[in-house]
């Protein structure tokens, strides 16, 4: 780094994980980079970049912008025509940082311009991949990139080959590099497969001990006071690590691993459920490592024990079967009951008989008769103490547990949007974002230099070439990018907060569905909005904001109680999303209705539930907004189904509330959905 | 061209914790900026402007367009693709400096990402064949102040980019062709409602220090504002000539202070207060630690003192701690640290 000095790595107070992996990593890229997992202010960053100077000087062949190993098997395709010896020189390994407003182009190479322009030549002006190669790869917020960036890396780490083919260019060249990145957990988590991809991982937290806290505040003062001096006084330090690594590089390929240690590895492995064989490599390479770097050539088991934890927190799982979902209920024992005045037994007795009148409707129509006002004062709820408030028999219920929610995200379309999130891909006006087609449309100055190149060629014979140049582009040859990424949303949530969602833990698990889902909007940039109804009318507690904490404020206290005013609330959700729409047109407002259906309270003259079914079809008519009704009413041997009803005629989206769960079956094979 | 009069510093009433925290600022610029988080109509802009007033004047490359000190040259120009610089010339390189005023750069919330970093003038180098970089607003704002009103109404990216070059001080250009660094070191003003929803928690970490504001209660005060603002308004240069005299004072305070700071020591019982006062509260990782050491050891200097006490640290920690404090992402912000910490350690020894 040019312009501000380096913290010498021997110098840094702690960490001793973080920095006992770096090094693993710098004797053996093989251990497969390190993905740095914790709080804020823990001197990831630092580390990282006091680890450069630590690094050996490699050989690479001189003139090449991709580093190729002049005695290596692979070469990138300018080096492989130029037959006989590569004339090689010495430099030491880069630490290349990704930063945050990289395009695609950069980081896997685009064309070179410079050179298209003025010779007329199609020549690849070599990215970051390149610069990496044989160095490290240093990406702050990994869990914050961008999909398409996220996935070019991918492609190089796992193949070691950076395939270019885009923009005219096709183009090949070698790319290992040892991957580091960090992340905040609660950001959002990364995906699957380039977690696996990451061979060690650790966890970093600030040091408790005050007097540790001293030392390092100590040393941060006289670093910045006086940094030259600072670094003179450590330069030994440094140069004893240095040392020992290039040492430890040295004996590497002498170090060997026995059978029983192998099989050791293997058991390990097997007992904590990893998926693939990845780990049991990482392991063994890691193990191999850490031996050299202790200046021994046979790997024992505690080299193992010491490496094992990095290598397995990311990638081990719990064997035990996913958690029942409600059990079907004891028909019998509730079909007797059709006045309950006791509490029932147990929560997972899940069915749709909580009032005790419901029974007799079996047969009626449609219409459920008002239930007794006394039962709603009886919803005693044996998981959650209800603080009763007022004397209308309000409950506020607390939250229940938070869950990983299932993807929502709307469909793609052709809207040019602005934003940043998560959730659905849109077209996007920055310049942000994977290039899929070029246009003539001239808005931003994106230019798609391949477009326009070759928008230009057909007319080179009849114009002018200025100076200098070989082609002479005119104005109306510039194309521009479109680009496509993903964005927040919009969501709104209907929540229904009668009386009848206050039984048996409905409520609070509604609610922990609902703080899960505005969890994820958080991760994902999403605005959100609250509608509740309950009594007679519906409510708008939270008007559209991106205040996340606000809607799970008023989540928490919203009380529950009365009769269910569905119609009522529906209209009000409409009104509200059509204000949004107004004000602006381009955003993708998703829906979510939260109830079991069961309205007995009418705005005009017709049955309410028939009034409702109305709503939710002229509703369903707009298709710029995404419905869907998130049924609670539980599993039983009478279920009304009426949200199924609501959701086929609003043309919306249906799931059951257990359904939000990311963590069906399926999922759980195959990886860990951690709960919040 | 006739200069705008702004509104003095030293006029401005009450909001005495964001004065502090802006002038802390200017007299340590490794505190790395200031949160101010709060209603509307409480002086923010204003103050920010004001700032730029009673700042002292730097030296610059005359004409660069990145504001380089006579150091920076060294590394950056001979790089630099910026055509129009004048101290470029065929036979070397001889940079003329001029003395300048600390800017105050002011970023609209409809930024992108390529106004702010630096973009490539991409029609000149189709129509020319040489890159011409047009330098964005990091560089405008190098060695200055950087005010961001609603930083959490601005898209992720561009306030990622914004903190990234504020925490390293440089700023990368890694985009469109272009592959370029220059210095930015910068003090970030941030304003925020926080009813328009939070900043992330790393972005809020990099804030040094943080303040809420409010209006005033006092009556007193509030009249006092509008008697300034309308004397202001009715004769803008007379009004500030009335207030010369304090602004001058201040420009003087600030001056001894950064000669001062180099000097200033703490003792080591003090260094655990610190460490115990972030444990007790609950902070992520160290840099609350390290602010607040700054911030106490600024503190004493800007009171003339060479010795850091224990109040320094106390109101060091009210500025630094209450954006850092650890929650969850839909948990509130802390308000008070002391109460906090009162309440933490009797938590721990009931």
């Amino acid at each position: 780094m040019k312009f501000n000095d380096v913290f010498p790595f021997s110098a840094i107070v702690g960490q001793e994980d973080l920095k006992l992996t770096l090094m693993l990593n710098a004797v053996h890229p093989g251990v497969g980079g390190v993905l740095i997992r914790g709080e804020k202010g823990t001197a990831k960053s630092t580390i990282v970049r006091g680890l450069s100077r630590l690094l050996f000087p490699i050989q690479v062949v001189t003139e090449c912008p991709f580093s190729c190993d002049p005695l290596g098997h692979e070469l990138c395709d300018n080096c492989k025509r130029i037959n006989g010896n590569l004339q090689s020189r010495s430099r030491s390994q880069r630490v290349v940082t990704l930063p945050l407003n990289a395009t695609e182009d950069r980081v896997s190479g685009g064309m070179d311009f410079n050179r298209a322009v003025k010779e007329g030549k199609k020549v690849l002006l070599p990215g970051l991949l390149a610069k990496a190669h044989r160095g490290i790869l240093y990406v702050d917020e990994i869990n914050l990139l961008d999909d398409h960036i996220v996935d070019i890396i991918l492609d190089a780490a796992s193949s070691g080959q950076n395939l270019i083919e885009r923009e005219g260019l096709s183009f090949a060249h070698p790319a290992c590099f040892i991957l580091v990145g960090t992340m905040n957990p609660e950001e959002g988590d990364l995906r699957p497969q380039l977690l696996d991809r990451l061979g060690l991982c650790v966890e970093v937290e600030s040091e408790k001990d005050p007097e540790v806290r001293m030392t390092l505040m100590e040393q941060r003062e006289s670093f910045d006071n006086d940094p030259t001096a600072f670094r003179e006084l450590h330069r030994a330090d440094d140069l004893k690590l240095a040392q020992k690594i290039t040492d430890a590089r040295d004996l590497l390929p002498r170090v060997k691993v026995k059978k029983e240690v192998r099989l050791f590895i293997a058991e390990l492995c097997s007992t904590n459920n990893v998926a693939g064989h990845r780990a049991d490599i990482v392991l063994e390479q890691a193990a191999r490592a850490h031996a050299a770097l202790e200046g021994r050539t046979l790997v024992g088991i505690d080299d193992i024990s010491r490496v094992a934890p990095f290598v397995l927190l990311h990638r081990k799982r719990d064997a035990a079967p996913p958690d029942q979902p409600s059990e079907p209920p004891e028909p019998d024992k509730n079909t007797k009951n059709s006045s309950k005045n006791e509490e029932p037994p147990s929560p997972r007795n899940a069915d749709a008989l909580n009032d005790g009148s419901e029974p007799d409707n079996e047969n009626s129509e449609q219409e459920l008769p008002l239930p007794p006002r006394s039962d709603s004062s009886r919803d005693q709820d044996q998981e959650n103490q209800p603080q009763a408030t007022g004397d209308d028999q309000d409950q506020v219920f607390e939250i229940g547990a938070a869950f990983k929610v299932k993807k929502i995200s709307s469909p793609k379309d052709r809207h040019i949007r602005r934003g940043s999130g998560k959730r659905s891909r849109s077209r996007v006006s920055q310049k942000q974002g994977r290039y899929v087609k070029s246009t003539m449309k001239r808005v931003n100055n994106d230019v798609a230099l391949d477009a326009t190149l070759r928008a230009a060629a057909p007319f080179q014979k009849g114009r002018t070439i200025p100076p200098g140049l070989t082609i002479a582009l005119k104005p109306q040859d510039i194309r521009e990018k479109i680009r496509e990424k993903r964005m927040g949303n919009f969501l709104v949530f209907a929540v229904d907060a009668s009386g009848s969602m206050g039984a048996r833990g409905r409520m609070a698990a509604s609610k922990g569905a609902i703080l899960s889902l505005l969890l994820d909007a958080y991760q994902k940039r999403d605005r959100v909005a609250m509608v509740s109804f309950r009594k007679t009318e519906a409510f708008v507690n939270l008007p559209p904001t991106a205040s996340i904490e606000l809607a799970a404020h008023y989540l928490k206290e919203m009380p529950v109680g009365g009769r269910t005013p569905l119609s009522a609330g529906l209209d009000q959700t409409h009104r509200l999303v059509n204000a949004a729409l107004l004000k602006d047109p381009a955003i993708r407002p998703i829906v979510l209705v939260i109830t079991d259906g069961k309205s007995n309270v009418a705005m005009g003259s017709k049955k309410p539930v028939e009034e409702a079914l109305g709503f939710a079809s002229i509703m369903g008519e707009d298709d710029r907004v995404k419905y869907i009704f998130v049924d609670t009413e539980p599993q039983g041997v009478v279920t009304f189904g009426i949200a199924r009803q609501l959701a086929l005629a609003a043309r919306a989206e249906y799931c059951k509330m257990d359904d939000l769960k990311a963590e069906s079956l399926m999922d759980l094979v195959h990886g860990a959905a951690e709960h919040i | 061209m006739e200069k705008r009069v702004t509104f003095p510093f030293v006029a401005i009433v009450g909001q005495e914790q964001m004065k502090l925290a802006l002038i802390l600022n200017i007299i340590n610029p490794t505190l790395s900026g200031v949160l101010i988080r709060g209603e509307k109509g409480t002086a923010k802009s204003t103050a920010v402007r004001a700032l730029a007033e009673i700042l002292p004047k730097i030296d610059t490359v005359k004409g660069c367009l990145f504001r380089l000190s006579k150091k920076e040259t060294l590394e950056t120009c001979p790089e630099c693709l910026v055509a129009m610089c004048p101290s470029k010339t065929d036979k070397g390189f001889n940079p003329v400096m001029e003395k300048s005023d600390i800017k105050v750069v002011e970023l609209p919330v409809g930024a992108t990402e390529d106004r702010v970093v630096g973009t490539m003038d991409l029609e000149h180098a189709l129509k020319k064949g040489e890159k011409r970089i047009e330098p964005g607003i990091l560089a405008a704002a190098h060695r200055g102040i950087l005010y961001v009103d609603e930083v959490n109404l601005l898209d992720d990216h561009v306030v990622d980019v914004l903190l990234d070059s504020a925490a390293m001080g440089v700023n990368t250009i890694e985009r469109e062709g272009l592959s370029f660094s220059h210095p930015a070191r910068f003090t970030l003003v941030g304003t925020m409602n926080p009813e328009e929803g939070e900043l992330r928690p790393q972005l809020l970490d990099r804030f040094g220090l943080c303040v809420n504001v409010e209006g005033a209660h006092d009556p007193e005060d509030r009249v006092a504002v509008m008697e300034r603002r309308a004397a202001f308004d009715q004769d803008p240069q007379g009004f500030c000539n009335s207030w010369t005299g304090q602004s001058k004072i201040l420009s003087q305070k600030i001056e001894t202070a950064i000669k001062l700071y180099p000097k200033v020591t703490i003792e080591r019982s003090l260094l655990f207060e610190i460490a115990s006062f972030c444990l007790d509260v609950g902070v992520d990782g160290h840099r609350g630690d390290i602010v607040i050491l700054k911030t106490a050891k600024t503190l004493a200097a800007f009171h003339g003192r060479t010795e850091v006490i224990k109040q320094d640290i106390d109101h060091a920690a009210q500025l630094a701690l209450p954006h850092r404090i650890r929650r969850k992402p839909l948990q509130e912000v802390a308000g008070d640290v002391k109460t906090l910490r009162e309440h933490n350690r009797s938590k721990k020894v009931s």
